[in-house]
C-alpha cells in the first residue's frame, strides 16, 4: 500500500519548518494533478506531503507596476480573469486548455511550472511574457527570470527548502500582444504534442519585438531565440512569418524527438507552420485590447 | 399503427435514473459476506520460457489467502481454439499473459503481493509483423496445437474462404478494374465500466459468477466444459451480471480473468474479486481486430459490379478469441454490400506475439467496409461515375437474395443514399477540393438476429400480479444501450398497462429462459418480438379472466350503489359484450369491450380483474407467459453461405471534411448518418444510438489507435488513447429511414452496431476529395496526411 502523511499548514514559516524538519523526505503538493498521478504511476510516495493549499494569501491576479500572479492561483482562475484573457493573452490560452474544467479547477501555475514538464501548458506562454519566478525560503526571497528556471526535464533551480510563491510580469508586456496555440488530438484531456507560443510588439506594420516559446520541442519549455531575433525590425508579412517558423523549427531553436505522441519531423512542420499563425493571433490581440 | 400509446415515443430512460445518481450496483460496487481481491501476475516478455516462479515472498505478506501459479492448477485449456492454459506455466507468448494470480484481503495487498513474486525468464525470439510471422523462417508462437500435435505454421487452421460466381468472368466483364491496400489497426472498446467478476462456490462446488457479460449463457457452456476438464464436472453454475458498464463486444467471451477468479474462488473457497483497473483494460483486454486487405474490383460500362476479391490478413496475436472469427461477419459486406455477381474473399489469421482480440462494435464490419467503401471510391473515379452515382447503382434492392444468400426484406438504402446527397448539398460542394471536400460510403448489418449459434432465440417470461405490476425476467443485458426502455415500452404497449408498471430483471441464469446473447444488434428485435408474443398469452390469459369476473365486479358495484341509494336502479346491460375474450382488449390499464371501448359500464381497471382473478375464487390463478421467439433463419453453411438474419440493416454515413493542407489535420463539419431501422421504437434513444456509434467511427477513422510496439502496448491510459471526449463532438445530421419491417417487433429492426461502420471510410473518402490524397490506413493521422501530402508534391 502506498502510504504517506499529509500536512497542510497554513502559513509560509510553517512550510519552511516542515521542509526542514523532513528535508527530501518530503514533497510540496499544490492542486495535485501532477504529484498524485505519479504517486499512483510509481507507486512511490515521499514520506509526507506537504500541502500548500492552507495558503490561501496566494491565490491572486494583480496588476500593479507589471503583473502578479500568486502561485497557488488556479488554472480556473487564470482562464475566467478578464485581466489574463485581453493582456496576458498567450497565458489565457494555456491556462485554459488544461486538463478538464475539473482539472483546472484544482491545478495551479505554480505546480504547472514547478513540475517543470517539456509540456507544461503555462510554460511556453510565461516564457514569451518575460515572467519572473519569485522564490521563497528561510533566507528570504530572490526572483529568477523563467528561462533560466528550467534546468532539465523535470527539474528546476527550486531549492529543496524554497517555495515558489509568485510569477511576475512585466509592466511593458502591456504593449505586447500574445498568444499559445496547444497542438493535440484532441479538445481536453490531452497533453499538448507541441506548444507554441509567441508574443510581439508593433510599431505601425513593423515588429519591434518578439519572443517566441516552444514546448515539447526539447528536454525543457525554450525560446527560440533566433527566430525573434530574425522578426526584430522586420515587417509582419507572410514572408517574414514564415521565415521566421523555418528558423523556429530549425535545429538551431529546438530539438524535437520522436515520441509516442508524434514524430519530430512532424513536430517541427508544426512549428513552422504554427510560429506564424500564432505570430498572426498575438498581433490581433493588440488591436484587440 | 400510428394510434400506439408508448411505442414510437421518446419516452425518457427507465432505469437510468438509478444509473445517473450512483444508485445502481456495478460489478464495482458488488461486495460478497468475506469476499477476496484477486489481483493477476502478467508476463514481462512478449516471448519467453519461464524458468522459475518464486511465490515465497508474495505467501508471507500479512493478508494474502492464496497466490497460484500454472503448477497449482490443472492445465486445461480454454478460448476459441483451445491454445490457451488459465495461468501459464512454461512458456509466454504475450505481454499479457497471465503468469500467477493472487488473492489478498484487500486490493492494495494483492497488487503488493503481486509484486513481490519473482519470475525468471528466458527470453525467446518473437514476431509481431503478420507477414513476417507467415514466412517459413520466422519463430512459432506455438510449437504444437490444443491436441498436442506439433505445429508447422503460425497460420491458423481456420476456414475462412468465400466463393460465389466467377471472377475470372467477372474480370472479363470489366471495363474498369482497380486494386487498393487498405489496413486498419488496433481500437479499444473503451467501456466506462473496466472488466470484472466475482466467482462464489456454495459448499457443494457450485459456482455463482457475478460478472458483465452480454452473453450469459455463453458463460455457462464455457465454464461447463472447463468445470468438466478440472473435476467439477455436472456442478451447476449460474451466472449473475450486475448492470454492465459498457460492452461494445469486450463481454462477448469468457477471459482469462474469470477462470482465475474461480481458480482463487476454489482455493480459498471464499468468493473473490478481480477487477480491472484501466491500464489492465488496456492491457489485458482483447480490442479491436486489425486487418489489412488487398482489394480489387471491377464494373462494366455502366458502373455496374462485376466482381469482387479480396484477401485479409490478420494479426490474430498470441492466442484465439473471437477477433479470430471476425472474418465470418466479414464476409457479410464482402458479399452482400452492394449488388455484386462474383466474389472472392478469403482471410487468413497469423499468430504473433502481440496482444490477441475479440468482439467490437460491428464485428469485422468496419474493417471490411472500410476496404470496400475504399474500393468504391477508387472505382467510380477510374470509371468516371460520381461515387455517390455509383453507389447508387449497385445498391441492394428489396427482395435481393445476395450472393451469400442473404435474403433482403425491408430495405431503404435508396432513401439512406438520398438522404446523404440532399442534407450534404452534394451535387454543389462534391469535387471543388481546395481543401473541403465530401465523401460517404455504406453498411449492410444484421438487424434481425444472427444465427452464429444453432438456436438464435431469445425466452421471455411475463408476470402480472394483482395490482397489474408486470414483472419481466429479461435473458439479455442491460449494458447502457438503453434496452430496458425499449422493452419496457413494448410490454406496456402489447400488454396495455402504462411503462411504470413494468419492471425488468435482467442477466440471471437462474431465472432467465436462455437467450443467444445481448450481441449483434439483435436485443429489441429478438426480445421485442419474444415479449410481443409472451404479452399476447399474457393478455389472453388477462382476459380469460375478466370473462370470468367482469360480470361479477360490476354487478357487485351496483349492488354496493344500491346499499347506498334505495332508488338506484341497475341499467339493463348486454353481457354478452363482455363474454368472449376476443371481444375484450386492455390499454393503458383499462379492460374493455372492443365494440364500445367507451362503455360506460364495461370499461373498467384491469388491476380490479386482477385481484379478483388472483386473488379471489375461480380457475386463474396465475397470469404468467412465456415466449421463446427463435427466428425463421439458417447457420451459414459450410461455404459461409445462408440467410442468418431475419432482416438486415442499411444506411450511408456522408462527412464534409475540412483539411489544413499545412498541417494536415481533418476537421469534420458536417457528418450526415442516415439509418434504416425498420422503425425507431423510441427516436430519442435510437439517436443516441447513431450518434455514440458515428462519433466512435469518428475516433475509428482520426484519433484512435492502440499504440503496440514488440508487442507492448504503449499507451494504456486515456491520456495517450486519444478517444475522442465530449469536447470534440461533431455536427451530426442523423437521419432516420423507416420502411417498416414486417418481421420486427412493431416494425423495429436492430440499430446498435451499424452507425460506426461507414464512418471512418466516409471520412477517407472526403478527405480524398478534399485534397486529392487517399490514406488507407486508419487512423488518419495528421502525420499521414501531411506525409501524403508531400509525396504527392
Amino acid at each position: 500500500m502506498i502510504e504517506y502523511d499529509y500536512k497542510k499548514p497554513e502559513s509560509l514559516e510553517e512550510v519552511f519548518g516542515l521542509l526542514k524538519e523532513y528535508g527530501p523526505r518530503a514533497a510540496l503538493i499544490a492542486g495535485g494533478t501532477d504529484v498524485m498521478v505519479n504517486i499512483r504511476n510509481t507507486k512511490k510516495a515521499p514520506e509526507v506531503l506537504i500541502s500548500l493549499r492552507g495558503l490561501k494569501d496566494l491565490r491572486y491576479i494583480k496588476k500593479n507596476n507589471g503583473y502578479h500572479i500568486g502561485a497557488l492561483t488556479t488554472h480556473r482562475m487564470l482562464e475566467l480573469s478578464e485581466l489574463v484573457k485581453t493582456e496576458l493573452s498567450a497565458l489565457y490560452d494555456g491556462a485554459s486548455c488544461i486538463g478538464s474544467v475539473q482539472v483546472r479547477n484544482v491545478a495551479t501555475i505554480g505546480g504547472n511550472i514547478c513540475n517543470a514538464a517539456p509540456s507544461a501548458d503555462t510554460a511556453g506562454p510565461l516564457l514569451v511574457l518575460d515572467a519572473r519566478v519569485v522564490l521563497e525560503g528561510p533566507e528570504g526571497r530572490r526572483s529568477v527570470p523563467i528561462y533560466e528556471f528550467f534546468t532539465g526535464t523535470y527539474k528546476t533551480v527550486r531549492k529543496q527548502d524554497e517555495v515558489l510563491v509568485e510569477f511576475q510580469i512585466p509592466a511593458e508586456m502591456e504593449h505586447f500582444g500574445s498568444a499559445y496555440w496547444k497542438y493535440s488530438r484532441r479538445k481536453a484531456m490531452n497533453l499538448p504534442i507541441l506548444g507554441v507560443s509567441v508574443s510581439l510588439k508593433l510599431d505601425n506594420e513593423t515588429i519591434s519585438d518578439a519572443r517566441i516559446g516552444l514546448t515539447v520541442a526539447a528536454p525543457t519549455p525554450v525560446r527560440a531565440y533566433k527566430a525573434e531575433e530574425f522578426l526584430k525590425e522586420r515587417q509582419l508579412t507572410d514572408d517574414v512569418l514564415k521565415e521566421a517558423g523555418k528558423i523556429a523549427a530549425s535545429p538551431d531553436c529546438c530539438s524535437p524527438r520522436d515520441s509516442l505522441r508524434g514524430e519530430a519531423w512532424y513536430r517541427r512542420e508544426i512549428i513552422e507552420v504554427y510560429v506564424a499563425r500564432m505570430a498572426r493571433i498575438a498581433a490581433e490581440n493588440i488591436k484587440n485590447r | 399503427m400510428s394510434d400506439h400509446l408508448f411505442v414510437g415515443k421518446s419516452i425518457p430512460r427507465t432505469i437510468e435514473a438509478d444509473k445517473v445518481t450512483g444508485k445502481a450496483v456495478y460489478i464495482d460496487d458488488m461486495k460478497r459476506p468475506g469476499m477476496l481481491y484477486g489481483k493477476i501476475l502478467y508476463s514481462r516478455y512478449a516471448h519467453a520460457r519461464i524458468k522459475s516462479i518464486d511465490t515465497s515472498r508474495a505467501k508471507k505478506l500479512a493478508g494474502v489467502r492464496a497466490v497460484l501459479t500454472g503448477r497449482d492448477i490443472p492445465d486445461a485449456r480454454v478460448g476459441f481454439l483451445k491454445d490457451q492454459t488459465v495461468l501459464k506455466k512454461d512458456v509466454v507468448r504475450q505481454f499479457r499473459d497471465e503468469v500467477a494470480a493472487v488473492a489478498a484481503i484487500s486490493p492494495e495487498i494483492a497488487a503488493e503481493a503481486v509484486d513481490l513474486i519473482e519470475v525468471e525468464y528466458e527470453e525467446l525470439p518473437a514476431v509481431f509483423d503478420p507477414f513476417e510471422a507467415m514466412k517459413e523462417e520466422a519463430p512459432l508462437v506455438h510449437e504444437v496445437d490444443a491436441r498436442g500435435r506439433p505445429v508447422k505454421s503460425n497460420m491458423l487452421p481456420l476456414p475462412w474462404k468465400f466463393e460465389a460466381g466467377d471472377i475470372e468472368q467477372g474480370r472479363k466483364d470489366s471495363a474498369f478494374v482497380v486494386t487498393d491496400n487498405v489496413s486498419t489497426t488496433w481500437v479499444n472498446q473503451c467501456c466506462m465500466g473496466t472488466s470484472g467478476c466475482i466467482a462464489e462456490f456454495d459448499t457443494s462446488n457450485n459456482l455463482t459468477l457475478y460478472n458483465q457479460t452480454n452473453v450469459i449463457f455463453g458463460h455457462i457452456g464455457r465454464i461447463t466444459e472447463y468445470f468438466s476438464q478440472i473435476g467439477l464436472k455436472g456442478k451447476k453454475i449460474r451466472v449473475v451480471n450486475a448492470i454492465v458498464g459498457g460492452s461494445f463486444g469486450t463481454k462477448l467471451d469468457t477471459d482469462i480473468y474469470e477462470f482465475i477468479s474461480i481458480q482463487l474462488a476454489l482455493k480459498t473457497r471464499k468468493p473473490v474479486k478481480i477487477l480491472f483497473d484501466r491500464e489492465e483494460e488496456f492491457q489485458a483486454l482483447p480490442p479491436r481486430q486489425p486487418a489489412v486487405f488487398t482489394i480489387e474490383q471491377g464494373c462494366d460500362r455502366d458502373g455496374r459490379l462485376t466482381f469482387r476479391k479480396c484477401e485479409a490478413i490478420l494479426d490474430n496475436g498470441a492466442y484465439t478469441s473471437w477477433g479470430a472469427t471476425t472474418p465470418s461477419v466479414m464476409i457479410m459486406p464482402m458479399s452482400s454490400l452492394y449488388r455484386v455477381p462474383n466474389v472472392f474473399f478469403k482471410a487468413t489469421c497469423v499468430y504473433t506475439n502481440n496482444i490477441y482480440c475479440q468482439a467490437m462494435r460491428g464485428y469485422g464490419n468496419p474493417q471490411a467496409t472500410f476496404a470496400v467503401e475504399t474500393s468504391m471510391d477508387t472505382l467510380a473515379e477510374a470509371a468516371g461515375i460520381d461515387p455517390l452515382e455509383f453507389r447508387m447503382i449497385n445498391r441492394n434492392h428489396p427482395g435481393d437474395e445476395t450472393p451469400m444468400r442473404l435474403k433482403i426484406t425491408s430495405c431503404g438504402f435508396e432513401e439512406c443514399i438520398n438522404a446523404v446527397k440532399e442534407k450534404l448539398k452534394w451535387d454543389e460542394k462534391k469535387g471543388k477540393q481546395k481543401g473541403r471536400g465530401l465523401g460517404m460510403a455504406s453498411l449492410i448489418h444484421v438487424a434481425g438476429g444472427a444465427r452464429v449459434t444453432r438456436s438464435d432465440g431469445h425466452g421471455m417470461v411475463v408476470k402480472v400480479d394483482e395490482y397489474g405490476h408486470v414483472d419481466v425476467i429479461e435473458s439479455g443485458t442491460d449494458q447502457g444501450q438503453g434496452s430496458p426502455t425499449v422493452i419496457t415500452q413494448i410490454v406496456a404497449e402489447a400488454l396495455g398497462v402504462r411503462p411504470e408498471d413494468v419492471f425488468l430483471t435482467f442477466g440471471d441464469t437462474a431465472l432467465a429462459l436462455w437467450d443467444a446473447g445481448t450481441h449483434a444488434s439483435r436485443h429489441t428485435f429478438m426480445a421485442g418480438n419474444a415479449a410481443v408474443r409472451a404479452c399476447a398469452k399474457a393478455k389472453k390469459q388477462i382476459l380469460d379472466m375478466a370473462v370470468e369476473h367482469m360480470a361479477k365486479i360490476i354487478k357487485g358495484g351496483f349492488k354496493r350503489k344500491k346499499r347506498k341509494d334505495p332508488d338506484f336502479v341497475e341499467p339493463d346491460l348486454d353481457y354478452g359484450l363482455i363474454a368472449d375474450p376476443e371481444n375484450l382488449d386492455i390499454r393503458d390499464r383499462m379492460v374493455f369491450p372492443k365494440k364500445d371501448p367507451d362503455h360506460p359500464y364495461f370499461r373498467i381497471p384491469v388491476s380490479q380483474v386482477l385481484r379478483e382473478g388472483l386473488l379471489g375464487s375461480g380457475e386463474s390463478k396465475v397470469v404468467v407467459a412465456e415466449a421463446f421467439y427463435d427466428p425463421p433463419t439458417e447457420m451459414l453453411d459450410r461455404e459461409f453461405k445462408g440467410n442468418l438474419s431475419q432482416t438486415y440493416a442499411f444506411g450511408a454515413s456522408g462527412v464534409e471534411v475540412e483539411v489544413d493542407e499545412k498541417t494536415g489535420e481533418v476537421k469534420i463539419l458536417n457528418l450526415v448518418a442516415a439509418h434504416d431501422v425498420g422503425k425507431a421504437m423510441n427516436p430519442t434513444l435510437l439517436l443516441g444510438q447513431i450518434y455514440g456509434a458515428a462519433y466512435t467511427g469518428v475516433g475509428y477513422g482520426l484519433t484512435e489507435e492502440i499504440k503496440v510496439v514488440n508487442g507492448r502496448v504503449m499507451n494504456p491510459s486515456f491520456r495517450d488513447y486519444q478517444m475522442l471526449t465530449a469536447m470534440d463532438v461533431v455536427p451530426i445530421e442523423p437521419v432516420i429511414v423507416e420502411p417498416m419491417d414486417e418481421d420486427g417487433p412493431y416494425g423495429a429492426k436492430g440499430v446498435g452496431e451499424p452507425g460506426l461502420v461507414p464512418t471512418a471510410p466516409a471520412i477517407a473518402n472526403a478527405v480524398y476529395d478534399a485534397i486529392g490524397v487517399r490514406i488507407t490506413d486508419l487512423p488518419i493521422t495528421p502525420e499521414k496526411v501531411l506525409a501524403a501530402l508531400k509525396e504527392k508534391g
